[in-house]
């Protein structure tokens, strides 16, 4: 089992945990009771890129840091949920020939930017029990843009495009204060056919921008 | 030059072409500096030459003047036993085609067998190899440079453009001196001195041409080509004269020198012209013998074995990219060769060798690059024009693996061939002048020559793959990958006859792979 497939199943899993803690019951009860609320948060966190081989060749390793914020929005209607986030990874590895699966650098620097915008519709439950803790699921819309750029490029060398997918998170936030929270929060994304046409990417047969992340948020609002 | 097809007269002694294990006095250095080299600058009025074949070699010239029209040696034949051949099984062997075997010569891993100069080779090769105990015999086919002289700084040079080099060089300039790159041709300019020849027979250069006197003991003042290095600095690695059987191999034919200048003339330097890998260290190594040469009585010639010998000597001596712009039409496989080059690919060389020059007159093969599509590190190439269209004696067939400018001053004349600096041929080819006026070559003389042949284009390659290995692609099997999977598709879509996998292109393949593009 890749380590692709491993964190694509503990997203799910995340997801399906926070539907588990919050029954429908709890949700339908909440119909009725929550207010509207609006959240922002920072998260930081990991991607494990579905494109392995491809961000290994290049980067060294097919995972890495993410840097993001975004706003959430409970619009009072049970536990609905609207949420906008964006992150960031970026990281500078060097340009490669492949020759039998081994990967030779050339010593080229190329800086790699991957910026989702995720836009997602959910669900948010209550725990009677841990009314700090509050599980959450969603989907939504994935729009990635990918840039690509290395020493000794022109414009048409470097590549600067944005691709479209989706993705599925789930997660839990625990309320320190009324104001104040932290979550633990898992997603799968795929974003397909954004590579794969030219680059090691080709040669690897690899198409997919998306990955899993695990990240840890800190949120401000109710 | 044509067929010009000689009667020796031989009011001297014939000359010698023994397989002698030292060199004879009519070579030898006698003085280890020299005047300044003579730099006589753009020679772009000459007119246009034919580029080399096997008809017109002019070290044939001599030879064939002595009656001897053969493509190969008389007398003695290559042949590689088993390694468990036994030395009674050795001895019966050679005994079948009465031969003896000398003393095994360096860098070889065969033997020459002396058989009566009676025998036809080819029949003695195919008897030796119809033995159990013989992995292959084949006759001492003679080989020859891969292109011809043609007579005429960067704005000239047209070839370095048309492959992108300024932004290849942008990414890899020039190599480093930790690259040594053999180039196996008729020597290279890199000695300043004085070396004294002895002359002993007349000759006509023409059936009915005019007869050319002996010289006698002749003093042949020699330099290093400027544009590539000073005499007896490091830019010189391991010299090796297998013609003359010393460490002197200097050029008295122009090819060599001209190939080393495409391969790493000296750039920025604020003159002349540019190579292509211009930091790179060359390694001088003499495997096919000029006219001069041949008038000078040199004691071997540049036949199969000479040239295996060549390339192991290459491998052996730290050379990371072998330069073969030679070659020969007749005949059938050259094995001995072809075990060299896989034994200097096994050592970490990557060997590039001239597709050849007879598409106008036959399109026959040179059987030394026939095997590149067999070997992983070798490649055979072709040769362009200006135009980027295959240059009309670009040898074509399925052995064909890359193109590169080699020039074509059918389409464009003199100009349209490579710019190098090399020998001066006005001071060189004396033989050329009425005998009234024929006397010593100089080669201390230099001029900015255009040539034609794939011979010009094999040394693009040579140093193209001496940028990829400094660029850290080492190894010989990936650069010939790196290289076809990164050119430029000429003629038919993928690889074809005329063009192999395409035209090179440095630039693209030294900046290899990004993540998506």
């Amino acid at each position: 089992m890749s380590v692709t497939t491993v964190a694509r199943t503990l997203a799910l899993v995340s997801a399906a945990i926070a539907l588990l803690l919050g029954s429908p019951f709890d949700a339908s009860a909440q119909a009725a009771r929550r207010p509207a609320s609006v959240e922002g948060y920072a998260m930081l966190g990991r991607i494990n890129f579905t494109a392995v081989e491809s961000f290994d060749a290049i980067v060294g390793e097919p995972s890495g840091p993410i840097l993001g914020g975004g706003v959430r929005i409970g619009i009072g209607v049970g536990g609905l949920l609207f949420d906008v986030g964006v992150w960031r990874f970026h990281a500078v590895g060097e340009r490669a020939f492949i020759f039998d699966n081994e990967v030779i650098g050339l010593g080229i620097p190329v800086d790699v930017r991957v910026t989702p915008i995720e836009i997602s519709a959910g669900w948010q439950f209550r725990i009677r029990k841990l009314p700090k803790l509050i599980p959450y699921a969603a989907g939504g819309l994935t729009s990635l843009r990918y840039e690509e750029t290395s020493d000794f490029s022109t414009s048409s060398d470097d590549v600067d495009g944005t691709f479209n997918g989706y993705h599925v998170l789930g997660g839990a936030e625990y309320k320190i204060t009324p104001w104040l929270g932290v979550a633990g929060e898992a997603s799968w994304t795929t974003v397909p056919d954004a590579i794969g046409e030219a680059g090691v990417s080709k040669v690897f047969n690899e198409t997919d921008l998306g990955g899993t992340t695990f990240r840890v948020k800190i949120t401000i609002g109710q | 030059m044509g067929a010009a097809i000689v009667a020796l007269i031989a009011l001297g002694t014939a000359i010698g072409h023994g397989q002698l294990s030292s060199a004879p006095a009519a070579k030898a250095m006698i003085q280890a500096a020299a005047l300044p080299a003579i730099d006589r600058g753009l020679r772009d009025q000459d007119p246009p030459r034919a580029a080399r074949t096997g008809a017109n070699a002019d070290a044939d010239r001599v030879r064939s003047s002595q009656g001897d029209t053969l493509p190969y040696v008389r007398g003695s034949i290559i042949v590689k036993f088993k390694d468990d051949a036994t030395r009674g099984a050795i001895t019966t062997a050679t005994a079948q085609v009465a031969g003896t075997i000398a003393d095994r010569s360096s860098w070889a891993d065969f033997d020459i067998v002396d058989i009566p100069t009676n025998v036809d080779p080819e029949a003695a090769a195919a008897a030796m190899r119809a033995r159990p105990d013989v992995e292959y015999a084949q006759p001492r086919y003679r080989n020859h440079a891969m292109a011809r002289p043609n007579d005429t700084l960067y704005g000239n040079q047209w070839n370095f453009p048309a492959i992108d080099m300024e932004r290849a060089w942008d990414i890899q300039p020039g190599g480093s001196a930790d690259i040594i790159v053999a180039v196996l041709d008729s020597g290279m300019a890199f000695q300043s001195g004085t070396v004294r020849y002895n002359s002993r027979f007349s000759f006509r250069l023409t059936p009915n041409g005019p007869v050319y006197p002996p010289l006698g003991v002749v003093d042949v003042p020699f330099a290093a080509a400027p544009e590539l290095g000073p005499s007896g600095s490091t830019r010189f690695a391991s010299p090796r004269d297998f013609i003359w059987n010393d460490d002197l191999p200097v050029d008295l034919d122009g090819h060599g020198t001209h190939v080393a200048g495409t391969i790493g003339q000296l750039t920025n330097n604020g003159s002349g012209t540019a190579g292509m890998a211009y930091n790179v260290r060359l390694m001088p190594v003499k495997v096919i013998q000029s006219l001069w040469d041949e008038i000078f009585g040199s004691p071997f010639e540049g036949t199969d074995d000479i040239v295996a010998r060549g390339v192991r000597y290459a491998a052996d001596n730290g050379a990371k990219v072998i330069n073969l712009s030679i070659g020969r039409e007749d005949g059938g496989a050259a094995t001995a060769v072809t075990d060299a080059i896989r034994y200097a690919t096994g050592r970490g060389c990557f060997v590039v060798v001239a597709s050849g020059n007879t598409r106008a007159d036959g399109n026959q093969p040179n059987r030394l690059a026939q095997p590149a599509p067999t070997i992983a590190g070798m490649v055979a190439v072709g040769g362009v024009g200006r135009t980027l269209d295959l240059a009309f004696y670009s040898t074509t067939g399925p052995y064909v693996e890359l193109s590169a400018p080699g020039g074509d001053q059918r389409q464009g004349g003199t100009s349209a061939g490579i710019l190098q600096q090399t020998l001066d041929l006005d001071m060189l080819e004396t033989y050329t002048r009425p005998p009234s006026q024929y006397g010593p070559p100089r080669a201390d003389s230099f001029a900015y020559e255009y040539f034609q042949g794939t011979s010009m284009a094999t040394p693009h390659v040579s140093g193209f793959a001496a940028l990829l290995m400094q660029q850290g692609i080492t190894n010989p099997a990936a650069i010939e990958a790196a290289m076809k999977q990164f050119s430029t598709d000429r003629g038919a879509t993928g690889r074809d006859d005329l063009y192999g996998f395409g035209l090179i292109n440095p630039r693209a393949t030294l900046r290899g792979l990004g993540l998506a593009r």
